[in-house]
């Protein structure tokens, strides 16, 4: 019964996946340059980023259902408004897939190899999305900054690379420096269930439900007093927390 | 007699540019001072970036009065007891 889920899930999925990104990616190529003879570049970008989240949601929430389900929840009370600066522990190669998720329009800061990708790679770089490690730290200072204030939010994975064990790995803190320099609100989002969706070295999925729980913001009033290490272990340890919390639940 | 002294004059410097080096981490960085173990790797275990270590590397010279920004040795380090012995052995040449 598990191999034939198995096989179901990756043949459906990838037949789907191929179908769908054949007709979808030119279609939203297609509005995305309409879009560009008429609108201004701002607004074109944003365009551009909400139609590669409609993709990503298909993706994630459509494709492999039922047998991999997303459960997503939402912990803000209140909003302070955005761009907010995001912070995802991160297990997966679905983790980037998993951030259409977010309401929003963001950009990835990602590991330079979403961008080797053929297609999504090439369309994340048109959309903006920053490779941390091929930039200087001042560059990427001064284009997060620029987002932030054109009103974009951030997504990042301050691990650097997908964790090999359920552990929560140390954090890379380029991200909390542009979050002290700009005072955006810090949104941690925690991912669990998806460390076989798929697992590391393999494309294929496994069955099973991933969570994604997307924290109260950490306000700028609140972290000011903080240096970047300190600020980047406190989330760290809030996301540690909750994503402990997660997994005991079941 | 003298050797005595003088070897234990060594072993003050050295338990100095410890107690200096954890001070920096514990003021700079907040790191609590039971995970300042020579063993402890700065990356791994104490959790610093390439960006903390420009902060640090700044700290320190500020806490020692030298100068280590351009020090290849620098790229060595792993642990913080290879930060001990750079600060030392930094010292020792600065003395001469």
């Amino acid at each position: 019964m598990r191999l034939w889920k198995f096989v179901y899930l990756n043949t459906t999925f990838y037949a789907f996946l191929f179908i769908f990104s054949l007709v979808a990616i030119p279609v939203l190529s297609i509005f995305v340059a309409f879009c560009a003879l008429i609108l201004p570049h701002r607004l074109v970008m944003k365009r551009l980023r909400r139609a590669a989240s409609w993709y990503g949601a298909v993706i994630i929430h459509i494709l492999p259902f039922p047998l991999v389900r997303l459960k997503y929840k939402d912990y803000i009370q209140t909003d302070p408004g955005g761009p907010y600066v995001f912070v995802c522990n991160h297990r997966s190669a679905s983790d980037p897939f998993l951030m259409a998720v977010l309401p929003v329009e963001a950009i990835q800061v990602v590991n330079i190899w979403p961008f080797r990708l053929p297609i999504w790679g090439l369309i994340a770089k048109i959309a903006g999305y920053l490779s941390v490690r091929e930039i200087p730290f001042e560059d990427f200072l001064s284009k997060t900054t620029k987002l932030l204030r054109e009103g974009v939010s951030i997504v990042a994975f301050p691990e650097g690379t997908r964790s090999r064990d359920n552990s929560v790995g140390q954090f890379h803190g380029a991200l909390f420096r542009v979050a002290l320099e700009t005072k955006r609100p810090i949104v941690p989002l925690c991912i669990t269930g998806n460390k076989k969706i798929p697992p590391i070295g393999s494309v294929f999925l496994h069955p099973g439900v991933i969570k994604i729980h997307r924290l109260k913001p950490l306000l700028w009033e609140e972290y000011n007093t903080f240096g970047p290490f300190k600020l980047k272990n406190h989330i760290r340890q809030i996301i540690i927390d909750e994503v402990a919390v997660m997994e005991n639940s079941g | 007699m003298l050797f005595w002294f003088a070897k234990k004059g060594i072993m003050m410097v050295e338990q100095d540019v410890v107690r200096m080096v954890n001070e920096v981490l514990i003021e700079s960085f907040e790191i609590k001072p039971e995970h300042l173990r020579p063993e402890a790797y700065i990356f791994n275990d104490l959790g610093l970036d390439s960006l903390d270590i420009v902060d640090l590397v700044v700290a320190l010279q500020k806490k020692f009065g030298v100068t280590i920004r351009d020090d290849a040795r620098v790229r060595t380090i792993r642990t913080l007891g290879d930060i001990y012995n750079f600060i030392q052995s930094i010292k020792r040449e600065s003395n001469k």
